[in-house]
């Protein structure tokens, strides 16, 4: 959101008091120790705590320490059990999936199958669900006995596993749900199975969570997960602030910092700097359906006079890549081959098309509108005029909603399934497909990716289509960023997940 | 007395009844769709039409109004089209952080300026008045979130002295709370503090010269007793005047000092509910603010008319 703008006051005092000696990944050695608490900042406040109506991300990533979902996914991005030990289609259109026999959600009650049906059905028929495309292809889901639910789908999903990861797949305890009726989306107590059970929420002041002494999972020596005590998790908003309550110990853990800040953060040995590649992207997003890019050549134009080098390493200080797609080097499906606008190349614009002007959205932030000021600058030496207009960041997504824009620099956090980051943007008449891009083989390639459970096939028609999204100019990619968390050396075990999802079950704090 | 009393009482309808008008349109005009926001990543074409339904944005803008005054009428403030939380119950959850927050700052601004401003006075074209000048000059010209950075700057991260933001309530942790406070209410008072300390001065200054004060002295009163005593009363009159005005503008002053101390106070909330397009949370705000302003200009008014035995409101 906002920073105060004081860079090169903040930058100087900074730069005298960070520390020297080489940042280091972390290095656990020794023993986990049980017990402590772990601050977590957050950069904007929770709505709810029910992941039916659930849209923000910091809200996901309490949901991942206190619910349990069907599936889980390691570093790699690879399905691993959780509440199911084992899933198989046993026909295109039939999963089945085995469960755990051993949970018991936080207020008592068992986990089974008739559970999972509770919830499923909760997502797909509550008036207040927006799970509901989450869980599109489900017609209805089975519970055979304890341990087996069938899921009976309306057509082939290659996506449903993903999306069972993340909030449609979380099962909550039916008994906690019915109690608490309209209050649990405030106070979930007893609804979770998950390594922490919630305590309270004060709302934009703090919510604590606090060990679930009867969690399923134990570590690889046999010994009782979580090792925390207790999270507190804590809203602060401004960049700077954030940095300083790491600093001074307030906080023990951020997602976020400025990009400016990160060679300091590396520098200071009393922090930890991780990233990893994010699963989302950064694009210029183009209006199809109005001029100047209901003009093919014009949007190339773009394209080839672009120098997203420049971008990378001015704007993000060189955290992250150049992006050549809609699928980020994070992924399975990325495809590297479409690097025909890697270098920018003015003259070749110039011939394509050229003397024209267009209107660039952007947000209010810092960063946006200073990548909006070099792309202005790199076009021009096309001969193409850029307007920026920034706006407040509810208002430019309404009207990119509405399709009421040229062009918007925005970009999309990412999911774990390719098909998060292309059907919805790129389909005819999808939810974010704010550009009214049509393209029939298109449409074709992401429904036949998105019915295959065959991941080889998957990748050659995600190939497939990129090659035509990135030749044809959908969007002008720019930058993936990076998921990125930033830790006090005391805290120990944590792996950085690409969905940028921080899981706490098995960090402790020395 | 009374009557007067009864009549601004009176006026603050007919004032409060504009304001919900001009809340009303400005926010409703101002672009930006709340189920967008709302539903952020999990947006749907679908669930943006029938979240539309749910909070009634789907009539047109004067049935929402008579809905919205019909329900005021009742003491409804509506609720929360983020998490359907009755508005005057989230504005309730925060007020308490921002009252001891207001009234921190203005402690800190009287407790600075009153006797700054005296001695600056009393020592009239002396090294301390020039010093306390500049020192006003900065004070009123640094905006408070930029004073707020530098705070916690020097403060949280140089010294390590003072906790950099965040919230404990008094019920769990009075000293917690009370660290907390400090840097806070510093930066939301300071601008208050220069301007009653230059107030405070050229008030004093001018008492000082009074005809009645030259007796006292000559009487034979201390210097100590004729400035508590005979002077500090009636220079602070003007004084009076100008905190009810700055009652307004630490309102106002909270809502970036909030945001940037993640200080859980009604600006924060303001802030958020302005972004995420929450109407009847921003309304209820405004309509808020405005009255506790007018009710504090009438208390300025009647502690004034009660300093001042010249003043009366017959």
């Amino acid at each position: 959101m906002r920073r105060a703008g004081i860079l090169l006051l903040f930058a100087l005092v900074l730069s005298a008091c960070g520390g020297g000696g080489g940042g280091t990944s972390a290095t656990p050695s020794g023993a986990p120790k049980t017990g402590g608490t772990l601050k977590v900042a957050q950069e904007t406040e929770i709505v709810t705590l029910d992941p039916n109506a659930s849209g923000l991300l910091v809200e996901r990533e309490i949901y991942y320490n206190m619910y349990d979902s069907l599936l889980g996914i390691d570093a790699k991005l690879n399905f691993v059990p959780q509440l199911a030990k084992s899933w198989q289609f046993t026909d295109d259109k039939t999963l089945v999936f085995n469960l755990r026999s051993d949970v018991k959600f936080h207020d008592g009650t068992p986990f089974n199958g008739e559970a999972v049906k509770f919830n499923i059905d909760r997502y797909l028929t509550d008036p207040k669900s927006v799970r509901k495309s989450d869980l599109s292809s489900v017609d209805s889901v089975e519970a055979k006995d304890a341990t087996t639910v069938v899921f009976h789908l309306k057509r082939p999903d290659g996506t449903l596993l993903a999306q069972l990861v993340d909030r449609a797949g979380m099962i909550l305890s039916p008994t906690a749900i019915k109690q608490a009726g309209a209050n649990l989306s405030v106070n979930p107590i007893g609804a979770g199975s998950g390594p922490f059970e919630f305590v309270e929420w004060k709302r934009d002041d703090h919510v604590t969570l606090k060990r679930n002494p009867n969690y399923w999972r134990k570590d690889k020596d046999g010994r009782q997960l979580p090792y925390l005590d207790q999270i507190i998790y804590r809203p602060i908003i401004d960049l700077n602030a954030l940095l300083a309550a790491l600093k001074t110990g307030d906080v023990d853990l951020v997602r976020t910092v400025a990009g400016k800040d990160v060679d300091g953060v590396k520098a200071d040995s009393t922090l930890v700097y991780r990233d990893v590649p994010t699963l989302g992207f950064g694009a210029i997003w183009l209006n199809h359906s109005v001029p100047p890019f209901n003009d093919p050549a014009k949007a190339k134009a773009v394209a080839l006079a672009i120098d997203r080098a420049q971008i990378l390493k001015t704007v993000l200080f060189n955290v992250g890549v150049v992006s050549y797609g809609p699928i980020s080097p994070a992924s399975w499906a990325f495809d590297a081959s479409q690097k025909i606008y890697d270098k920018p190349d003015p003259d070749k614009a110039k011939a394509t098309a050229t003397g024209f002007s267009f209107t660039l959205k952007t947000a209010n932030s810092q960063d946006s509108i200073q990548t909006a000021t070099l792309i202005q600058a790199q076009l021009l030496k096309a001969g193409i005029t850029v307007n920026v207009l920034p706006e407040e960041f509810g208002r430019q997504t309404t009207e990119t909603r509405a399709h009421q824009f040229e062009a918007a620099l925005q970009g999309w956090s990412g999911r774990v399934d390719p098909d998060g980051n292309t059907f919805s943007f790129y389909h005819t008449g999808g939810s974010f497909n704010d550009g009214v891009y049509s393209n029939p083989q298109v449409d074709q390639l992401l429904e036949q990716a998105r019915a295959s459970t065959d991941r080889a096939k998957r990748k050659q028609l995600y190939a497939d289509l990129q090659k035509i999204l990135v030749g044809e100019v959908a969007e002008v990619y720019l930058t993936h960023g990076t998921v990125a968390q930033i830790s006090t050396n005391k805290v120990r075990n944590f792996t950085l997940i690409p969905d940028g999802m921080n899981r706490f079950a098995e960090v402790w704090k020395s | 007395m009374f009557e007067y009393l009864v009549r601004r009482l009176a006026l603050m309808v007919p004032t409060a009844f504009l304001v919900t008008v001009g809340v009303f349109l400005l926010i409703h005009l101002t672009p930006g769709d709340p189920a967008v926001i709302i539903l952020a990543e999990s947006y749907t074409p679908e669930a943006a039409a029938q979240l539309h339904k749910d909070l009634g944005l789907d009539k047109p803008l004067p049935e929402q109004y008579a809905l919205y005054m019909g329900r005021l009428a009742h003491g409804d403030l509506g609720r929360s089209v983020r998490n359907k939380l009755p508005v005057t119950q989230a504005i309730g959850e925060r007020l308490p952080a921002t009252l001891e927050l207001g009234l921190a700052a203005l402690c800190w601004s009287l407790l600075l300026a009153i006797p700054l401003g005296t001695i600056a006075a009393l020592r009239r074209g002396r090294a301390l008045d020039v010093i306390a000048s500049g020192a006003t000059v900065a004070g009123i010209s640094m905006p408070n979130f930029v004073l707020g950075i530098l705070l916690i700057l020097f403060f949280g991260l140089l010294l390590r002295a003072l906790p950099v933001g965040g919230f404990a309530a008094l019920s769990d942790s009075v000293p917690d709370n009370l660290t907390r406070l400090i840097l806070p209410a510093i930066a939301l008072g300071t601008f208050g503090a220069a301007a009653n300390m230059r107030f405070t001065r050229s008030s004093m200054i001018e008492v000082l010269s009074q005809d009645y004060i030259r007796t006292a002295r000559a009487k034979g009163a201390s210097r100590l007793r004729v400035v508590n005593h005979h002077a500090l009363k009636n220079a602070l009159i003007p004084v009076v005047t100008i905190v009810g005005l700055q009652i307004g503008a630490i309102l106002e002053g909270a809502l970036v000092t909030e945001t940037v101390f993640s200080w859980p106070g009604v600006g924060k909330l303001a802030v958020d509910s302005i972004f995420g397009k929450d109407f009847p949370v921003v309304q209820g705000i405004v309509l808020m603010s405005a009255l506790s302003f007018m009710l504090a200009n009438l208390l300025v008014d009647i502690v004034y008319a009660w300093l001042d035995p010249r003043i009366s409101y017959a």
